[in-house]
């Protein structure tokens, strides 16, 4: 009787410990997978990201570019924010983040200077984290950086349908539309994101260019200097010169 | 398309193309109570930002408008100075290069005082240039028709 009870109690034990070994077994596949989204729980384990680097441009042909959406959120200084990202003449680079993820630690640290980053001059930098609810603020109060805009939004991570952290978008603000997006594993694979946008923005954004080049002058679409013909353009440059010589008469006669 | 931003018992439509941010300074003293300052342009914000825009100011263009509205504590709401009820508006004639918090060349500025809800506030526009004086004068009384100030 004692052998037989010593018996199942055995077979029960080696149960549970083969229970035990796949219950951990299949906890560590979750970690990691979360890990690699980014909502990893232990930043000091690092995990080879398996999407880095997998930075895009999308295709200009396509037609496949997405609409851009503005930024509302919470800021980290008891504020609030809108960050205007369409209709912004300049182009704006979103760098979706966590406060915990190994990978994006070095992002962190790299906008702490923003000097350095090397960004085009018609590119803005602005970090977007997830609402407080799914964040901790003081942990990315920690790490982020104060000459950067930093945006919590969640609702922007599913605007942008972020797949995790970090994730980089770049829009096209005056098109209002997103130019190109990806991930990778370091600040120099994000730049290489840029350069290809800039190489394709040279050789099919002439109108572009033009575009934002007359909105820095305060030039609309639909401005009436935009719609002059060649005789009211002479007319008024007649005008100036006649004004002048007129001018230069009554001096002349004053002295 | 117009953008509700609120905090602090604020909220502000906003145009498209337009920013903004609602924020409340960190106290530096535990006496020291902050209140809300606003920071309205049609223009990238950067984030180092004096509360009347000493680091804003100079990386304006011609067509940029700045806005700032600055609380002031309710014992300010009794002043002479803040006598002017509800948000006002703003005209050619209020705007000049000596309303500067920080003169520049070719910028003009404008200041209000207001007193709406028993909060006092400080109306300050900062205008890149005179010659799109009067498209920034119609877009500024636009957003300033989208303001509620809540008690």
């Amino acid at each position: 009787m004692t052998t037989a009870v010593l018996v199942v109690e055995s077979v029960v034990l080696v149960l549970l410990t083969v229970l035990v070994a796949g219950l951990l077994r299949s906890h560590a596949e979750i970690l990691r997978r979360l890990h690699a989204l980014g909502a990893g729980l232990d930043p000091d384990v690092p995990l080879p990201d398996p999407r880095a680097p997998t930075i895009e441009l999308l295709p200009t042909a396509s037609g496949a570019f997405a609409d851009a959406v503005d930024l509302d959120g919470a800021g980290l200084r008891d504020d609030a924010l809108h960050v205007a990202v369409v209709g912004a003449r300049h182009r704006t680079l979103l760098a979706f983040l966590s406060s915990g993820c190994l990978t994006c630690q070095g992002f962190w640290d790299a906008f702490r200077d923003p000097r350095h980053l090397d960004l085009p001059d018609d590119v803005r930098l602005v970090v977007v984290a997830k609402d407080a609810g799914d964040e901790s603020i003081s942990a990315l109060r920690a790490v982020a950086p104060s000459g950067v805009a930093v945006v919590l939004s969640s609702a922007a991570w599913t605007d942008y349908h972020v797949p995790g952290s970090p994730y980089f978008v770049l829009v096209d603000g005056i098109a209002g539309h997103v130019r190109g997006e990806g991930t990778g594993a370091s600040w120099e694979q994000v730049k290489n994101l840029l350069r290809q946008a800039g190489d394709d923005a040279d050789d099919d954004g002439r109108e572009v260019r033009i575009d934002r080049e007359l909105l820095s002058h305060g030039i609309a679409p639909g401005d009436p200097s935009l719609y002059r013909t060649a005789d009211q353009i002479a007319d008024q440059i007649a005008g100036q010169i006649a004004g002048q010589i007129t001018g230069q008469m009554v001096e002349d006669a004053r002295t | 398309m117009v953008t509700t931003l609120s905090a602090h018992g604020l909220a502000i439509g906003l145009p498209a193309g337009w920013e903004g941010r609602i924020q409340r300074r960190v106290a530096t003293a535990a006496a020291e109570q902050t209140r809300a300052v606003v920071h309205l342009a049609n223009f990238a914000l950067p984030e180092e930002r004096d509360d009347f825009g000493g680091e804003v100011t100079p990386t304006m263009r011609s067509p940029d408008v700045l806005v700032v509205l600055f609380e002031y504590g309710p014992e300010s709401a009794a002043k002479p100075l803040f006598a002017a009820p509800g948000l006002p508006r703003v005209t050619a004639a209020l705007f000049g290069s000596k309303r500067l918090q920080r003169p520049l060349p070719g910028q003009l500025g404008c200041q209000q005082f207001f007193t709406t809800n028993g909060r006092p506030f400080c109306l300050y526009v900062v205008a890149g240039s005179r010659a799109h004086l009067a498209r920034i004068i119609a877009d500024v009384n636009t957003v300033l028709a989208g303001v509620t100030v809540g008690p």
